[in-house]
């Protein structure tokens, strides 16, 4: 069957066994990575799926699944285990009838561009981001391509009906040179145009090289530039914790604080999958809903959480078309530029720190934001406006909020991030923020 | 099926391969969820197909599919040999695959009480009587449960693997684990929040015997007390006792993490990160002589249990830290090779669409002889954290950070008043070298390890008994 018929003859067969609400999406994916280290390849991988999700409800009761096997009668047992599941399902505290269509969509956020997925081009780019990076000095480069090309059907029983079809290319790469020198840049586009993997690999080693000898850091509080790829890790904390699920679960530390001031005045931040020929760009949402513009945070004020119809119905608000059929999430995250350069954000700091690249980012209290992360990679002094040496073995020990509410500026120059830290496409600039806890080993 | 793997395997000899490799992994999962006491979405998926490796000409080639009619499996073997000879010509050190022994079994773990015999309302009935009972926990403690998010999970992993030297294994493994986050409140003093999960290779008699409403009953209780009674303590150096599950995570993360020896070859270089030990470092005193890290896959029940590995090769107990000094490095095939010795049976991947990488199974420490009563009858200064929420270590694995969350003071012997989240943040051998005694009382968390590109979580044990660290610097309450 094909997909379309798949989504029709389950909506059909979910209502006649006493569905009430039927979401159904079949994807279809293509994914080749290609994985590399110390200036090799470590494996080439390819990634193919068919998959059928089917989501239902009957009244408040419901219950999902995903199929592999799309064949009629696996399509049929899987919709009365689906439905009858449901029906022995307590009913949940709200029922919110799915959005009504039919829906218009954006034809151009309908109709992405594919991507190359051939070996041959996929390794030339691997070669070629190598040996940018090698050409800067670096000693090894290790990273990851991924080429993806998917197509996604979506039909619900509230009429909404979209095809959607494109593409990703992803690199993450870092280069390491002597004595634990190291730096990380990645490349993300939705088409080929836009995809830059060299110059991925020539930041990587120019960090790396800038890196080299690093000292030991010191423990305090400091003044810090942190570069897109620091600051899209935290985007995405702000991003995920906006979903009114984790608002509702206590795993927010935006709760109760809608139209408060939870960050300073020169930082917006907005979820917009309406952008066109970027990365994380999507028509509808997992309900079927044309996705929207979102604004989470506008001039340091918290001005919306991101909700499917769930949700909403439970915040008395409507939708943003965030749906996650479970959790609303952001898809293409958005700080607004500020005005300065990089030099300039930088020649405001006497004695201070820019961190390039940070990982493993983990909560004391997810209500309160108390958190740490590690930066890695490369990591400077700053003294007197200008890069002073190159320093190791730091964590910022912080809270969310008071890191929101210390930025001093953002720059106007703005990266898209995505990699194995961040998981949601972020358009990033660097950030100036105030007085930030940095702690060490102390044995 | 048996019979479509040695076809791809044939297939891909034929065409030049010097390895094949075909697995076929079947996972059943059905997940419950209940969110401040209500139910959500309950759901249920069958993932279920094959994977594919190859080695042509030094390079490693890997792919999978869920359409497994005997053409797209031809055309999955062509494309995934067709790749790795492209990927090739970027290979300067040709890969191979390491010295092993095979095995050629069958493991099949039969539940006691199948998970198809629980019926959705009993689960979802048992999640809202523990979420019940904590919430009338609270209650008696003075504080509202503001936020409670517990999930169900039941997964049953059927495997085969076969491969071109010799190995030919299939499995069937029922799992189960209960994740639970709790949120308690009290007017003044604010939120606490704890996080734990409770897994084991079983059926549902696992189940029953965790006893989840007393189980969460005491968790609440707990957790209120740290809420309403933990004070601020002052920075400075303190004999410490880290309590059971403290100790799991020190082990996964500061002896089972350094020891992978892909880490130790660069290959997950860019994403997990690469460790502080190099291959030279085999008998390197790293910690003191009481100190023995262990990760074994054949535990009984253990969440990481398995008894061949995803590359057929039989499992055993590895010792990765023994009377202080690293022992052994986890190893599958490919690292095998590289090193110059045996495999290890650490290859393990999470779907039929991952590629398996090396792995931990179950890492603890291994316990001696203290009760602990003897590890604190001669503190005078001390600090017993119990369990943690925040963690994190740095991708070299080398300085690292545990923040107590139940956490008592310790003083001439004898536990004293709660103290709020004491900072223990210092370096692998540092810490591995404070240790001067080790408990007798082994007990064991359940978790996912996150690793690899694309990410898999993989279910784990992360153990040990109570252990005792002296003179170390504890960061003071922020």
């Amino acid at each position: 069957m094909k997909p379309q018929e798949v989504c029709q003859r389950a909506i059909k067969l979910c209502k006649e066994e006493g569905a009430t609400d039927v979401v159904v999406s079949v994807n279809d994916s293509n994914e080749t990575m290609i994985r590399f280290s110390n200036n090799q390849i470590t494996i080439s991988d390819l990634l193919n799926e068919l998959a059928c999700n089917i989501f239902v409800k009957v009244q408040g009761r419901s219950a999902g699944t995903n199929l592999m096997d799309l064949n009629q009668s696996t399509l049929k047992a899987g919709v009365k285990k689906v439905v009858k599941m449901a029906k022995t399902s307590p009913p949940g505290e709200i029922w919110a009838r799915l959005p009504q269509g039919p829906f218009s969509y954006n034809p151009q956020l309908l109709n992405g561009s594919k991507v190359p997925s051939d070996a041959k081009k996929l390794v030339d780019w691997v070669q070629g981001a190598i040996d940018g990076g090698t050409g800067e000095g670096a000693e090894r480069m290790a990273g990851s391509l991924i080429a993806h090309n998917s197509t996604v059907t979506l039909m619900t029983s509230g009429d909404a009906f979209g095809v959607s079809q494109g593409g990703s290319l992803e690199m993450s790469i870092r280069a390491f040179g002597k004595d634990q020198a190291s730096g990380h840049s990645v490349s993300i586009a939705s088409r080929e145009g836009d995809f830059k993997p060299e110059e991925a690999g020539i930041e990587a080693g120019r960090l790396a090289k800038m890196a080299a000898a690093p000292a030991m850091g010191g423990a305090g509080e400091f003044d810090a530039i942190l570069g897109p790829m620091v600051f899209s890790d935290l985007m995405n904390q702000v991003g995920r914790v906006a979903s009114a699920f984790y608002i509702d679960s206590g795993m927010s530390f935006l709760k109760d604080k809608l139209d408060l001031k939870v960050a300073a005045e020169n930082f917006s931040l907005i979820d917009d999958p309406t952008l066109v020929d970027t990365y994380g760009s999507a028509p509808f949402d997992a309900e079927g809903l044309p996705t929207e513009r979102t604004k989470i945070v506008e001039n340091g004020l918290l001005r919306s959480y991101l909700h499917n119809s769930t949700t909403a119905q439970k915040f008395k608000t409507k939708s943003t078309a965030n749906a996650g059929l479970i959790a609303p999430h952001p898809f293409n995250l958005v700080v607004e530029p500020g005005k300065e350069s990089l030099d300039s954000l930088m020649s405001r700091i006497d004695n201070g720190i820019y961190v390039t690249n940070s990982w493993y980012l983990r909560y004391q209290n997810y209500g309160t934001g108390d958190f740490s992360t590690i930066p890695r990679d490369a990591m400077f002094l700053i003294k007197n406006g200008k890069i002073a040496g190159s320093i190791k073995e730091l964590r910022i020990s912080e809270n969310m909020i008071r890191v929101l509410q210390s930025i001093q500026g953002v720059t106007q120059e703005r990266k898209w991030i995505k990699w194995w830290e961040v998981d949601t496409p972020t358009l990033s600039p660097s950030a100036l923020v105030s007085k930030v806890r940095f702690t060490r080993s102390s044995q | 099926m048996e019979d479509s793997l040695d076809m791809m395997i044939n297939l891909a000899r034929e065409k030049g391969a010097s390895y094949a490799e075909a697995r076929y992994q079947n996972d059943e999962y059905e997940s419950n969820l209940l969110k401040n006491g209500q139910p959500e979405v309950s759901t249920f998926e069958t993932r279920k197909g094959i994977s594919f490796r190859v080695v042509y000409d030094g390079a490693l080639g890997f792919g999978s599919t869920n359409q497994m009619s005997r053409s797209r499996l031809k055309s999955l073997v062509l494309k995934t040999v067709a790749t790795a000879k492209s990927s090739s010509r970027l290979r300067k050190s040709p890969l191979g695959m390491g010295q092993a022994e095979m095995g050629q079994s069958v493991v099949e773990i039969t539940p006691r009480v199948p998970f198809f015999s629980i019926s959705l309302e009993s689960r979802i009935e048992l999640l809202k009587e523990a979420d019940s009972a904590a919430v009338r926990m609270a209650e008696k403690c003075s504080a509202l449960l503001a936020g409670r998010y517990v999930s169900l999970d039941t997964l049953t992993t059927e495997r085969m693997v076969i491969n071109s030297d010799g190995g030919r294994v299939h499995s069937r493994i029922p799992r189960v684990a209960v994740d639970v986050m709790l949120t308690a409140y009290q007017d003044q003093r604010g939120t606490a929040q704890r996080i734990f999960s409770i897994g084991e290779s079983a059926g549902w008699e696992s189940v029953e015997r965790w006893d989840l409403p007393t189980r969460l009953e005491s968790e609440v209780k707990a957790l209120c007390s740290v809420l309403s009674k933990a004070e601020k303590m002052d920075a400075g150096t303190y004999d410490v006792i880290l309590g059971q599950e403290v100790v799991g995570i020190v082990s996964h993360e500061s002896a089972g993490h350094p020891g992978e020896a892909d880490r130790i070859l660069g290959r997950e270089g860019a994403q997990a990160g690469e460790t502080y030990l190099g291959q030279s470092d085999l008998g390197r005193q790293v910690g003191s002589e009481v100190v023995n890290v262990v990760d074994d896959p054949t535990i009984p029940k253990s969440f990481g249990f398995y008894l061949h590995d995803e590359e057929g090769v039989k499992a055993r107990r590895r010792y990765l830290i023994k009377e202080g000094k690293v022992n052994e490095f986890l190893q599958n095939r490919e690292t095998a090779y590289f090193m110059g010795t045996q495999s290890n049976a650490a290859s393990r991947s999470v779907a039929f669409n991952r590629e398996p990488i090396v792995r931990m199974a179950n890492t603890f420490v291994e316990p001696k002889d203290h009760s602990f009563e003897e590890l604190k009858e001669d503190i005078q200064q001390g600090v017993y954290i119990k369990n943690f929420m925040e963690w994190n270590i740095d991708d070299r694995r080398f300085n690292q950070r545990y923040v107590g969350l139940e956490a008592y003071k310790i003083e001439n012997g004898e536990l004293k008043g709660l103290v709020k989240n004491p900072i223990l943040e210092i370096t692998t051998p540092a810490l591995w070298s404070a240790v001067d005694a080790v408990g007798n009382d082994l007990q064991f968390s359940a978790a996912y390890c996150g690793k690899g590109d694309p990410m898999q979580g993989i279910p784990v044990w992360t153990g040990g008994p109570h252990m005792r660290l002296r003179n170390v610097r504890l960061g003071g309450s922020a």
